[in-house]
């Protein structure tokens, strides 16, 4: 199983964007890790204007946290941070300064 | 990398405290840490009676029983005495801007290898060995 946490800045990613978003994250990770390794998940929070910042300013970067199956070789594992960083920025239009994405393996206890 | 969670009860913080509190966080990430100011990530989360947040870095969810709560995940590799004195620090400067008692703020630090981020198109360093490219 996989299982995204979206972490948006309110008023950057329009909520129309979220099927388009959430379909081509699922096809990323598939796409890179396998048929075998979903389903994928995915959750939403918004963090509010006036509520985010980044380097003590106001924030627009998105942050991607993601669970993915254990065992990942390390090449693999950022060939999908890759991808799913360029889905994002070609559905949101953000630019690569505006998004961080993680994919951890799935009993990492931290 | 960082990102610093605030739970905080609804209406508890003014804009001008939340920008304080994220400047100070980052003063003490970084004062601590090698990481660029620009890489610290603070958000302020108002909480309903749940006191339980997932965790960013780690699996399952962060527990916690006091009104406000930091819930911090970082980059991995650093000492346990690193890790306190980064936790202590931002508790500290949370009290004083917020201005409430430090019985009432507790928090925790998961981390997360450096390579399973990727961070403006690149995957993030270890701690220790960033590149002087890594500061421009």
């Amino acid at each position: 199983m996989i299982v995204f946490d979206l972490f948006l800045q309110e008023g950057c990613v329009a909520h129309t964007l979220r099927p388009t978003l959430a379909a081509s994250l699922e096809a990323a990770s598939l796409a890179v890790l396998g048929a075998d390794a979903g389903p994928v998940e995915i959750r939403w929070t918004v963090i509010r204007k006036g509520f985010g910042f980044r380097g003590g300013r106001p924030s627009t970067t998105s942050l991607v946290r993601g669970r993915i199956p254990d065992g990942c070789d390390p090449k693999i594992r950022a060939n999908l941070l890759r991808t799913i960083g360029e889905a994002w920025c070609r559905v949101t239009g953000a630019g690569e300064e505006e998004v961080v994405v993680s994919a951890r393996d799935w009993s990492w206890s931290g | 990398m960082p990102f610093y969670r605030c739970l905080i009860p609804k209406c508890s913080l003014s804009y001008g405290q939340r920008e304080r509190i994220a400047v100070a966080f980052t003063d003490v990430h970084c004062g601590i840490s090698t990481a660029p100011r620009r890489f610290v990530q603070v958000a302020f989360l108002e909480t309903t009676a749940t006191r339980e947040v997932a965790d960013t870095h780690g699996s399952g969810m962060l527990r916690y029983d006091t009104p406000y709560f930091i819930a911090g995940g970082n980059r991995a590799g650093r000492s346990p005495e690193t890790k306190s004195r980064i936790l202590d620090g931002l508790i500290e400067r949370f009290c004083q801007i917020a201005k409430v008692p430090r019985d009432q703020v507790s928090g925790t630090i998961t981390e997360a290898p450096a390579s399973w981020t990727m961070e403006a198109g690149k995957i993030l360093p270890e701690p220790g060995a960033e590149p002087a490219e890594w500061y421009d």
